[in-house]
């Protein structure tokens, strides 16, 4: 199975708050979907760190390669 | 009046001044006469005394030059225009420093307009009701061209002023140079095969310059079928043709008209100075975009998150409220709260009495402040 995208943990992330804040979860399901939807938010910092990372690298890595063309 | 001469081994000599001189006396005993022919070269300034033109016969293209004082033709209020047609009264005379000869005109009369202009006229008309002209047809100069044609007199000038100005600009471009006639009764002709060439050899877009000429010089730009051609071009043209006064139907028809040939040359390519200041503000707006992009993100996440952390709380919360109130409701129905509002309880023994007991029962009675003993009456 493919991992989900940055964007379906997000719509999953979002339908559990929502879920959360309507109040109509069972008292046990209360602490499972929390734990989820905090799993699923360390998931997404984690992914946007890494992505904000590799733009920085990225553009100094480019920097370097090449400075003028030639004229 | 005896014009000098001298005698050098045996011949008679004139110095050229003298023999200049000897001239402009013979031609003063001409007549004065009436010329007819059409306006060409009309040259008037405010700092000039005397007005210039040209005229000629629209039979042959024979040409005369014609001069006369400005205030003289100011004070006639003739404002003509090239290729209009006229009668100039006036006698030969000969300007002796230079060996020229002119018509001097005493008086200027217009003779209804001239064929070539009201020829041209009448073709602008027809092209323009075609749509030849325009603006919807004018299509957009390539961004960066990968080969440019460039039709130009071999007279250097204005070839040179198209490359030094595509080359200061755009130091990479390539450039297909076709020099061909661009004056004279072959021009419209060589012009179109010109651009047929180039265009066949991969150019993306046309250049078409010419420097400033006479009415006539730039009379074959007007050519109907190179006018054609033109707006038919497959890649689009960038005209320079003379100054910019002469608007020739090649101007009207190309999808650019330059003013000169240095700016059609600047036209058709960017500047790589400014193409690499852009490509520059571009990556930092690329990479800000991308970075703001991801932070963005980032804050609404943690928004989410905090929503994820207060709704259990805040349903923990609910629940406990709702709890409250029925345990509440449920001290409402007990019998201590009736109790507390006055009522009493009594008992006889183990049982509640709920009939009048007989006279003597020992009773005990229960009420908010405690319980006391009685005996029913």
């Amino acid at each position: 199975m493919n991992e989900p995208s940055f964007e379906e943990d997000q719509a999953e992330l979002e339908a559990i708050v929502e879920r959360l804040e309507r109040g109509e979860v069972e008292l046990e399901e209360l602490a499972r979907l929390w734990e989820r939807g905090e799993r699923l938010c360390r998931r997404l910092a984690a992914e946007l760190t890494a992505t904000q990372g590799r733009i920085e690298e990225l553009a100094r890595e480019l920097d370097a390669e090449a400075p003028e063309p030639r004229r | 009046m005896k014009v000098a001469s001298t005698e050098v081994d045996g011949r008679k000599v004139f110095s050229v001044s003298s023999f200049n001189q000897g001239i402009a006396l013979w031609l003063e005993r001409l007549p004065t006469v009436w010329v007819e022919g059409e306006v060409t070269e009309l040259r008037r300034q405010e700092r000039w005394t005397t007005v210039f033109l040209t005229l000629k016969d629209p039979e042959n293209g024979a040409c005369l030059a014609v001069q006369m004082p400005r205030g003289q033709f100011d004070a006639l209020r003739l404002e003509l225009a090239d290729g209009e047609r006229i009668h100039v009264y006036g006698r030969p005379e000969l300007y002796a420093r230079r060996g020229e000869f002119h018509l001097r005109a005493l008086t200027i009369e217009r003779f209804g307009l001239g064929a070539h202009l009201a020829a041209l006229e009448r073709l602008k008309k027809t092209l323009a009701l075609e749509g030849v002209f325009a603006s919807e047809r004018k299509r957009p100069l390539p961004r960066i061209p990968r080969l440019i044609g460039l039709v130009t007199g071999n007279d250097a000038a204005a070839k040179r002023d198209v490359l030094t100005a595509i080359s200061s600009r755009f130091p990479p471009a390539n450039v297909l140079v076709a020099e061909t006639y661009v004056q004279g009764h072959r021009a419209a002709r060589a012009v179109e095969d010109a651009m047929a060439e180039l265009c066949a050899r991969g150019v993306d877009v046309l250049i078409i310059a010419r420097g400033g000429g006479s009415f006539d010089d730039l009379l074959a730009f007007s050519d109907e079928r190179l006018v054609r051609a033109v707006s038919a071009c497959p890649v689009p043209v960038v005209s320079a043709i003379g100054h910019e006064q002469d608007v020739s139907l090649v101007d009207l028809a190309a999808d650019v008209r330059a003013s000169t040939p240095s700016s059609a040359g600047r036209l058709v390519v960017p500047d790589q100075a400014e193409l690499r200041a852009w490509l520059e503000r571009t990556r930092l707006g690329l990479q800000r975009s991308a970075t703001r992009m991801c932070e963005r993100r980032a804050e609404s996440l943690a928004r989410t998150r905090e929503r994820l952390g207060q709704a259990p709380v805040r349903e923990l919360d609910r629940r406990r409220t709702r709890l409250e109130a029925i345990r509440a409701q449920l001290r409402a129905l007990s019998p201590s709260a009736t109790v507390e509002r006055g009522y009493a309880i009594v008992r006889a023994g183990d049982g509640l009495v709920r009939e009048p007991p007989p006279v003597g029962t020992a009773l005990t009675v229960e009420v908010a402040g405690g319980a006391f003993s009685a005996h029913a009456g």
